[in-house]
C-alpha cells in the first residue's frame, strides 16, 4: 500500500467510520443485561489468550520478586537450624501475627488486579481469580486493609470487581461499637472529596464523631460483618431532611492494589470479621515496620 | 516494494500488542505507562487509510471496554474517533517527521482518554481535571516517547519506499 497523498476520507471511508460511530453508539446505550454477557464473551473468547499471557506475566514478576526473600530465608534458616527450639517458638510468634489469611481462616482466594491504562480502571477491574478459582459473583473482595468491593461478573479464570469507587456501589455500614449504622456509597464528585465515601442515612439526632471507624454490618447477605471500610473524617455538608452525611476515608484506594483477596465462603449467619482486619492493624506488620 | 514488506506492520503491532500485557504493568504507575496498544492503532493510522482506522479503533476499542466494564462503550467511540482522525490528520497533514509523529501519539492518548472521560460521565470536577492535567499528559508523553522509539529502532521497516529503489 502506498503511502501517500491520495488518501483523503472517501466515501466508504466516511461511511465505515459513521457505522463504527453508530454501533459504539450502540455499545454504550447497551442495557446491562446485554452488555455483560457481550464483555464476558469478548473476554472469553478473544481477550482470553491475553488475560491468560497478563496472569502468567504477573506470576513469573512475583516469583521473581520472592526469589530473594527466599534465599535469604534459606540462608537464614541455615543458620538458625542450630537454634531449633528457638526458631519454633519465633515461628509461633510469627504465626500469631500472620496477615488476614491465615485468620480468615479458610474460603478465599488471592487474585491479582490486571491493572489497565483507562482512567475508569479504578471503579472496575479484572482480577485473575474466576470460576474454576471458586470466585461467584457478588463475591466481596477484601485487601489486609479493609474492603476493595465486589465482584460484579466471573468468567473461567478472570471476574470484574466493582470497586468500593464505582458509582454502583453500595454497602451497609455500621460504627465499630455499633452506634451508627448507614449506608457507604462513593462520594465521588468535586473538590477536596473526591475518592472518598459517604455514610448516608444516619440517623439525624445522631452525631458521628471523627475518627469513628467503619465497617460492615453483614446486612443484605452480600458481605460479612465487620470488614473495615474507612474512618469518618466529618460531616459531608449541610443536613437534609431527616438524615445525616458523613464522609468516610476509605481504608484503601483500589490503584495502590496489586493483589486482593476474595470471600468465596458464603458469610455465615452472626459471623463477624472484625478481629481479622483489626489484629494487623494494631500491629506493625501491614505498615511494614518490623514487628517489636 | 519487496514481498516481506506487508508483514512489517503486522510484526510491529503484534510486539507491541504483546508488550501491553507482559512489560506494561512492570513500567511505573498504571496512569503513567505507555499505553501500547493505543500506540500500535496509531501507527496502524499512519498507513491505513480513514475508514479501515475507524474500524480497527472500534474493535480495539471495544476489546478494552471488555475489561474496564464501568465505560462500556465509551473506549468504542474514543478509538473510532481516534483512529479516523489520526489517519485522516496524517493524510491532510502528511509530514514524515518524527516530532510529527510523536506529537500525534501525544495528543491521540490525551484526547483518548479526553473522549473516555467524556462520554462514560463516570469522573467528574476535580477527578476530570487531574486525569487531563496531570495523568493524561504524563500518559501521553511516556506512550510518545516509546512511539518515537518503535519508529526510530523500526526506521528501515517504516520509512516510506520510492518505487524502484532498493534498500
Amino acid at each position: 500500500m502506498a503511502i501517500g497523498t491520495d488518501r483523503y476520507a472517501s466515501r466508504a471511508d466516511t461511511l465505515l467510520f459513521i457505522a463504527c460511530v453508530v454501533l459504539s453508539i450502540a455499545a454504550l446505550s447497551l442495557p446491562d443485561q446485554w452488555r455483560d454477557p457481550l464483555a464476558q464473551g469478548l473476554r472469553q473468547s478473544v481477550l482470553a489468550p491475553f488475560l491468560f499471557l497478563q496472569r502468567q506475566t504477573e506470576l513469573l514478576a512475583a516469583a521473581r520478586y520472592r526469589y530473594d526473600d527466599v534465599v535469604a530465608q534459606r540462608d537464614s534458616m541455615a543458620l538458625a537450624a542450630t537454634f531449633l527450639p528457638e526458631l519454633r517458638n519465633e515461628n509461633a510468634r510469627l504465626r500469631s501475627l500472620l496477615g488476614l489469611g491465615q485468620r480468615l481462616g479458610t474460603g478465599y482466594v488471592t487474585a491479582e488486579i490486571l491493572h489497565q491504562p483507562e482512567p475508569t480502571n479504578p471503579l472496575s477491574f479484572v482480577v485473575s481469580a474466576g470460576r474454576r478459582e471458586g470466585v461467584r459473583p457478588l463475591s466481596a473482595v477484601v485487601s489486609p486493609e479493609g474492603l476493595v468491593g465486589l465482584v460484579a461478573s466471573v468468567d473461567e479464570h478472570t471476574s470484574v470487581v466493582l470497586s468500593w469507587a464505582h458509582p454502583e456501589f453500595r454497602a451497609s455500614a455500621i460504627a465499630t461499637d455499633g452506634s451508627v449504622v448507614g449506608i457507604a456509597a462513593p462520594h465521588g464528585a468535586e473538590g477536596p472529596g473526591v475518592w472518598l465515601l459517604e455514610l448516608q442515612g444516619v440517623l439525624y439526632r445522631q452525631q458521628v464523631p471523627t475518627g469513628t471507624v467503619i465497617v460492615t454490618s453483614g446486612l443484605g447477605g452480600v458481605f460479612p460483618r465487620g470488614i473495615p471500610i474507612g474512618t469518618v473524617i466529618g460531616p459531608a455538608g449541610e443536613e437534609k431532611g431527616w438524615g445525616r452525611t458523613y464522609l468516610v476515608r476509605p481504608k484503601i484506594h483500589p490503584a495502590e492494589l496489586s493483589h486482593v483477596m476474595i470471600l468465596t465462603a458464603p458469610p455465615r449467619a452472626g459471623a463477624d470479621l472484625r478481629n481479622a482486619f483489626t489484629a494487623p492493624q494494631d500491629s506493625s506488620t501491614l505498615t511494614g515496620n518490623p514487628p517489636p | 516494494m519487496r514481498r516481506t514488506d506487508r508483514y512489517r506492520y503486522p510484526v510491529i503491532i503484534t510486539l507491541l500488542v504483546l508488550l501491553q500485557f507482559t512489560v506494561r504493568s512492570h513500567l511505573g504507575g498504571d496512569r503513567v505507562a505507555p499505553d501500547f496498544l493505543l500506540l500500535a492503532l496509531l501507527i496502524y493510522t499512519i498507513k491505513a487509510e480513514p475508514g479501515k482506522s475507524a474500524a480497527a479503533g472500534f474493535i480495539l476499542g471495544l476489546l478494552r471496554d471488555a475489561l474496564t466494564p464501568a465505560s462500556f462503550g465509551a473506549g468504542a467511540l474514543a478509538h473510532t474517533l481516534v483512529g479516523f482522525a489520526s489517519s485522516w490528520a496524517k493524510a491532510v497533514f502528511f509530514a514524515e517527521h518524527v516530532f510529527v509523529k510523536g506529537c500525534l501519539f501525544f495528543a491521540g492518548t490525551w484526547i483518548r482518554n479526553f473522549l473516555v472521560l467524556v462520554i462514560s460521565g463516570r469522573l467528574q470536577g476535580s477527578q476530570v481535571a487531574w486525569e487531563l492535567l496531570v495523568w493524561s499528559p504524563l500518559q501521553g508523553l511516556t506512550t510518545a516517547l516509546v512511539g518515537i522509539g518503535v519508529l526510530w529502532f523500526f526506521r528501515g521497516w517504516l520509512s516510506p519506499r520510492r518505487a524502484g529503489a532498493t534498500v
